[in-house]
């Protein structure tokens, strides 16, 4: 189901920009490479763990301007920077912003893939976590007004009377709903079901 | 002729000698006037009526003390008392008369005290002359003198009066504030005492040079000079100087001002600029670095990976021919890429200049000698412009000229310092030499090169304990550059000359 990853390379550096492919080839990753960022916006990016390698200085949009842009548009793919001269301050600017490494060329080898795997590793922690709670907010959403509003009573801590009494129903019709909505979530007991609806709460906030 | 017809005729010419008398003293064109032993007047003419604006019938009725001004009675009744005793036959004396309408005239009296003769009483006998203008004049003097004396008592710049033998004559009380020394301290002394040691004699020299020749080495209108206070304090001195011819005696008066301050300040404001530009040039440079790195690292950056993904392969037996024969060949390419690199900084730091405009050597030294004001001044240094007018103008870089002018003048100095038993003179010349090239030559009188004449050109041979060593050699690449030369030779008596050539711009004539 899942698609192999993709390391994304820009850099206006012909012969940088090849050999950046040619270096991540040779370990048996899959690498993609454009010479602006505009380029890489064109593309559509594929449903896959992926990271981007982004040289600082680039014509037109520049590295830190285009880390911003892809916040902006709620991409989250982790970035290695890379830069012919690091200054410091433009270093601390690209971590702040949430950069996985800043590499001064020429960077070892080693660092450069180093980088990339926890980049990688670190965008597929983020896709599975996505994946879990959008699957989780898919069962939330097959569940009925009223299964959703005794579930969200059960996970207060509320017992089943209590959530008859406040819905003005009977205890075994809350059983009930209760159990069908549990059936639904894919939750076996209780606690698993708080930390499921915790997971769908704390997703909605960035 | 009968008696009476003679004493008719000796009576007529009697009175024809009256008549003439009395015509003539009517008509003199100074005032006359008579008056009895107790002043009253009985006789004044035209001239002395006017003057005191009376008709003659309203004199005769005023005595002499009546006409003459208040204050100035007393002095004319002592004389008056003297001649009467018998002290003196006559006198004189300046009083103001009091006219009829009030105001005041000046007159000055001649008066004799006629004695009686068969008989007659003694009569006073007075010629008066109307010295108001003169008065009048004497006193504008006065106040002018006045004035001027004002004016140099409380000038907040010391006003020094000189004679021929540089001797002072007078100084104010500025001179004491500035210098320190009381004015009787300074009257007869020389003007030297106010100059340290080393401008002394050639002030001596100067100025018996100006007395005999009449002609000004030093602009007398606001040179710099350095002054030296009482209690040995060396000073910044901005002076003017006029002269008079007085009797045939010859006097100069100088105006010297103190410009510690203006000075301190001027200073402050060159240190300041002088650190902007080694900010600025050390910025220009860290950028130069900065772009030089990044265009070095991305050709290393691709050599790198390029070399590190062909070790992978190797490593896994993986790497197959055509892929490392594309990966060498990128590395080919990026080992050329950063060589070419390198080869353009190269060329760039030691470029042919790429700014060559048509100069004035002059103006260009000009320029380098306000630069170095300061360093002239802090080191003592007298400066000798010797510059030769109209000449070609040359195609050179300013920049650079100014450079190795620089450098050239800053070794003159430098050269000097431990000088301190002769003026210390850096002469700064500009001519056509004889195949019509420019010349310019910095001559000092400093230690000299000796034997080391020849090894100076040389990269990183260096005379200075904190030198580098390579101002002269990169001032002599700088002038081949342009087509040029660049020597040394020993000045005589002390110290050595740096000269280079410029060849004149094509198209212009010397």
């Amino acid at each position: 189901m899942t698609q192999a990853p993709v390391v994304f390379v820009v850099d206006d550096d012909p012969s940088v920009r090849s050999s950046l492919k040619f270096l991540m080839s040779s370990v048996g990753l899959q690498v993609e490479s454009f010479d602006s960022a505009d380029a890489l916006l064109q593309r559509k990016l594929p449903d896959a763990p992926s990271c981007l390698v982004l040289d600082v200085r680039l014509r037109g949009l520049s590295g830190l301007d285009f880390q911003r842009e892809l916040a902006a548009r709620n991409c989250h793919m982790p970035i290695i920077f890379i830069t012919g001269h690091g200054d410091i301050p433009m270093s601390v600017r690209a971590m702040k912003a949430g950069a996985v490494e800043f590499l001064t060329k020429p960077f070892r080898d080693q660092d450069l893939l180093d980088a990339v795997r926890i980049a990688l590793e670190k965008d597929r922690g983020r896709r599975e976590r996505k994946k879990e709670v959008s699957d989780l907010k898919e069962r939330f959403d097959s569940l009925t007004p009223r299964e959703q509003k005794v579930i969200s009573l059960v996970v207060s801590g509320m017992l089943n009377k209590q959530i008859a009494d406040q819905l003005g129903t009977a205890e075994n019709t809350v059983k009930v709903h209760r159990s069908r909505a549990m059936e639904k979530m894919q939750a076996q007991s209780v606690a698993e079901l708080v930390k499921m609806i915790d997971k769908l709460e704390s997703s909605v906030e960035p | 002729m009968s008696h009476a017809e003679s004493a008719a005729t000796h009576v007529e010419a009697r009175q024809q000698v009256e008549q003439r008398w009395r015509t003539a003293f009517e008509n003199s064109a100074i005032g006359i006037t008579m008056a009895d032993f107790a002043g009253h007047f009985f006789a004044a003419n035209s001239v002395f009526r006017t003057m005191l604006g009376y008709t003659e019938s309203e004199l005769y009725q005023l005595t002499f003390l009546d006409v003459t001004y208040e204050e100035d009675r007393e002095a004319n009744e002592e004389l008056v008392r003297e001649l009467v005793e018998g002290k003196r036959q006559h006198f004189q004396i300046e009083k103001r008369y009091r006219r009829k309408d009030g105001t005041l005239v000046w007159g000055r009296n001649d008066v004799a005290l006629v004695p009686g003769i068969g008989g007659a009483a003694p009569f006073w006998f007075a010629v008066v002359e109307d010295i108001t203008q003169r008065k009048e004049e004497e006193s504008a003097r006065r106040y002018t003198e006045e004035k001027y004396r004002l004016v140099v008592e409380t000038a907040s710049d010391a006003v020094i009066s000189l004679d021929e033998t540089s001797a002072i004559l007078l100084a104010n009380p500025a001179t004491t504030r500035i210098f320190g020394y009381d004015p009787a301290e300074l009257i007869g002394k020389p003007l030297t005492m106010l100059m340290p040691e080393f401008l002394r004699k050639l002030h001596e020299v100067g100025f018996k040079r100006y007395l005999a020749t009449g002609q000004r080495h030093i602009n007398w209108q606001g040179t710099e000079l350095v002054g030296r206070r009482k209690n040995g304090q060396e000073f910044p001195v901005e002076i003017s100087f006029g002269e008079l011819t007085k009797d045939g005696h010859r006097v100069f008066t100088g105006f010297i001002r103190d410009i510690s301050e203006r000075k301190q300040a001027q200073r402050a404001i060159q240190n300041a600029q002088a650190e902007l530009a080694r900010v600025s040039r050390l910025t220009t440079m860290g950028e130069l670095a900065a772009s030089i790195a990044h265009e070095v690292n991305q050709p290393l950056t691709a050599v790198n990976n390029n070399s590190s993904a062909c070790l992978r392969l190797l490593a896994n037996q993986n790497l197959q021919p055509d892929v490392l024969r594309r990966a060498l060949q990128e590395i080919v390419a990026d080992g050329t890429r950063a060589s070419a690199i390198v080869a353009r900084i190269r060329a760039f730091i030691k470029k042919t200049p790429a700014e060559k405009n048509t100069l004035d050597v002059n103006e260009v030294i000009g320029e380098v000698l306000v630069m170095m004001a300061h360093g002239f001044e802090e080191n003592r240094i007298l400066l000798q412009r010797e510059l030769a007018q109209a000449l070609p103008p040359v195609l050179g870089d300013r920049v650079q000229l100014q450079q190795v002018l620089l450098n050239l003048i800053m070794n003159g100095i430098e050269a000097m310092t431990a000088v301190t038993n002769r003026p210390r003179t850096l002469w700064v010349q500009s001519r056509i030499d004889e195949s019509g090239d420019v010349l310019i030559a910095v001559r000092d009188s400093g230690t000299g090169l000796g034997s080391e004449s020849d090894r100076v050109f040389t990269p990183f041979f260096t005379t200075k304990t904190n030198g580098m060593g390579m101002g002269l050699s990169i001032s002599r690449s700088l002038i081949e550059g342009h087509g040029g030369r660049l020597w040394s030779s020993p000045n005589s008596p002390h110290g050595a000359i740096f000269s280079f050539t410029l060849p004149a711009a094509a198209g212009s004539s010397a």
